[in-house]
């Protein structure tokens, strides 16, 4: 079966030629978008006139906090926001509960999770909690035997209710930099996202891009921040507020982009592995589907075109490292698109 | 008792208003090949419509042209992706031409199969006030079939509500058997296969005895009612007489043949779309129907649109290598 052969043209004169960027690391990636499309808006092109385009909806994730630092407001289509995805939100509660032990909303949120827990007995744990019978914090300052002292009064509970109590004595007491506790987190969590989500497989994705977040962390504190994004001058909330006629850019999947244009178009996470995703034994009309979805992304594009994608990624999946730029764009000749390196 | 079969009657070419009383002067505000699909009314046509390339003006100027020809504006039926594109459509064309393009027959497949079915639906098993359930109703109702067999309870966990309700209607669309969308999407669940195909029966049952009809029954009934009832079908080519689709590239198997009863007698179909566009085959579309339309409709008429008003040729020269490569690589492994 063959396509319809067309050939697009213009009679509009110029033009940037269309660059493809490496970056030596998925956060480099990041502050050169969020650098760009600062340089773009002293150049007079508004944030409404800017798009990052992605195939999956968690490539965005590492970009989303960057924006938040450097206070460039967006809204995202196509997906959830990070931080409002499930699963996410999950291994974000055990975060704060280490941090505060009395956040009742992300004790209850971890506690509904288990086994044979039910509303009734989340309450139960939680007033123990705030009256003091459980104090994880005092708890953490003492050897772990006085611990198991203490659940030998608390047989009553469910034995996950125990076991999430120990995974969370052994983050705080023997993990110390944030990279190391949410490692020990996602450990513990796997088995119950497994349980959760009939998607799981898409799911560990996202928690691995968390992992990867960590990892330029000092303290729990700072990364919770960063992930929340709560500071006054940039809530969520003022982002997402109806009608709010604020300047602001757009995230988007190619998916959710179709039919769309603005004059800049960013596609990230142009790597071999992510766009096209990697998947064994991929037959061939999906691979031509990939390669349609990058025509898409790239023909929303008014003025100017910017392919990005970090040289140096770690597929759990494989075992393998991604480096190559996406196999749709390796071999286009360089007067068709230039090729850059942030450095 | 016996039946005599009225004709269908032939539509004459519209040649009822001279080309100097248009009112829109459609040689100036269009390109040669947006005009050459504006003014083809007559017949199967294909307008491979490139990005950018104003496709959407194309069609609002061809309900326009149509309308300024004398084509009563509910008799052309115009078929789109969402309700908001067929409603923007038809806004714009009241706004070029006059309000008479309010009248057209605009929306989306479930929407036309639904109005024929609040009609018809009776010979199709189903009573004409059926329910239509929204995906979150059909997944309860799954959700409430799979715990009346005990499914929940079992030992070995079952897929939820979601997962379910996205297997059968994906199998449905997609035609892709049960077991092979499990494997491919949801291994785990492989050995619930024969429970989780009872689980579809059941569905389907219930949803005939309590008169329901999730979205993928309304295209079903819809193409089962033309395929079987040619009574029904020939009214419907009556009142349809120019039938109109957009983004041809990402409509179902089903949605392909609906049109294609619904327009036998009169053969006056215009499909819009983009081949090198179609990304939604996870959702059951099918690149196949926009490139097997030549072979549908053998004397159809191809009308490429090319010309791009959207992007510079720097970045149209990197969209065309992307496709093309495609093409030297197909070459080399034929």
């Amino acid at each position: 079966m063959r396509m319809y052969t067309k050939v697009l043209f213009t009679k509009k004169e110029g033009g940037a030629l269309p660059q493809l960027v490496a970056a030596e690391t998925e956060n480099m990636q990041s502050r050169y978008v969020v650098q760009k499309i600062l340089e773009f808006r002293e150049m007079g092109i508004p944030l409404e006139e800017i798009a990052v385009l992605f195939r999956s909806s968690f490539h965005s994730f590492d970009l989303e906090l960057e924006l938040a630092k450097a206070n460039i407001p967006f809204r995202k289509y196509g997906g959830f926001k990070f931080i409002e995805t499930a699963h996410v939100k999950d291994v974000v509660a055990y975060l704060r509960v280490l941090e505060n032990s009395r956040d009742v909303v992300s004790w209850n949120r971890i506690l509904l999770l288990l086994d044979g827990v039910g509303p009734r007995t989340a309450e139960k744990v939680v007033n123990d909690i705030l009256e003091n019978r459980v104090s994880l914090s005092k708890e953490f300052q003492e050897p772990i035997t006085t611990t198991t002292k203490f659940w030998m009064g608390y047989n009553k509970y469910p034995s996950t209710i125990r076991q999430l109590f120990e995974m969370l004595c052994t983050t705080m007491v023997q993990f110390r930099t944030p990279a190391e506790k949410v490692f020990n987190i996602i450990q513990y969590y796997e088995p119950l996202l497994k349980d959760k989500y009939d998607d799981f497989m898409k799911r560990r994705k996202d928690l691995e891009i968390f992992q990867n977040i960590a990892e330029r962390y000092e303290t729990i504190g700072e990364l919770l921040t960063d992930i929340t994004l709560e500071p006054p001058t940039n809530s969520i909330v003022d982002i997402e507020s109806p009608g709010h006629e604020r300047e602001f850019l757009t995230l988007s999947t190619v998916h959710s982009a179709k039919g769309l244009e603005w004059r800049v178009v960013f596609i990230i996470y142009a790597l071999d592995g992510r766009f096209p995703a990697l998947r064994a034994a991929i037959r061939e009309e999906e691979m031509e589907e990939e390669r349609r979805l990058m025509y898409v992304a790239c023909t929303r594009a008014k003025e100017h075109l910017i392919i990005t994608y970090p040289m140096n990624v770690y597929d759990r999946d494989t075992g393998v490292i991604l480096t190559k730029p996406s196999r749709f764009l390796e071999g286009i000749d360089s007067s068709l698109l230039e090729p850059w390196v942030v450095t | 008792m016996k039946k005599y079969v009225l004709q269908s009657q032939k539509t004459t070419p519209l040649r009822l208003v001279k080309p100097e009383h248009f009112r829109i002067d459609y040689r100036r505000e269009l390109n040669e090949a947006q005009y050459e699909a504006v003014t083809s009314t007559e017949g199967p046509h294909l307008i491979i419509a490139g990005a950018g390339t104003g496709k959407t003006r194309t069609i609002v100027y061809r309900v326009a042209y149509l309308v300024e020809c004398g084509v009563k504006p509910d008799t052309i039926l115009l078929l789109t992706f969402t309700r908001k594109a067929a409603q923007e459509m038809l806004r714009k064309a009241s706004l070029l031409l006059d309000r008479r393009c309010e009248h057209v027959s605009g929306g989306t497949f479930h929407s036309f199969a639904n109005s024929i079915l609040r009609r018809y639906a009776k010979l199709v098993g189903y009573e004409t006030n059926y329910t239509i359930l929204d995906q979150t109703d059909a997944e309860d109702v799954v959700n409430l079939l799979r715990t009346k067999l005990k499914y929940d309870a079992k030992e070995k966990r079952f897929p939820r509500k979601e997962t379910l309700y996205d297997l059968y209607s994906r199998s449905v669309n997609t035609l892709v058997p049960l077991p092979q969308l499990l494997l491919n999407e949801y291994p785990q669940f492989l050995e619930l296969e024969e429970d989780i195909q009872k689980l579809y029966q059941v569905y389907v049952h219930y949803k005939r005895q309590h008169n329901l009809m999730d979205y993928d029954d309304l295209l079903f009934n819809c193409a089962t009612l033309l395929r079987e009832h040619d009574d029904v079908r020939r009214v419907l080519e009556e009142r349809f007489r120019y039938v109109m689709v957009d983004e041809y590239q990402d409509t179902n198997r089903i949605q392909a043949e609906i049109i294609k009863l619904l327009s036998q007698a009169h053969r006056n179909i215009m499909v819009v779309g983009d081949d090198a566009q179609c990304i939604y085959s996870f959702r059951g579309s099918t690149i196949h129907n926009i490139l097997t339309f030549p072979n549908e409709y053998p004397d159809c008429k191809i009308i490429k649109l090319e010309e791009n008003f959207r992007s510079t040729q720097p970045i149209l020269n990197l969209a065309n290598a992307i496709l093309n490569r495609n093409d030297i690589l197909k070459h080399s492994s034929e």
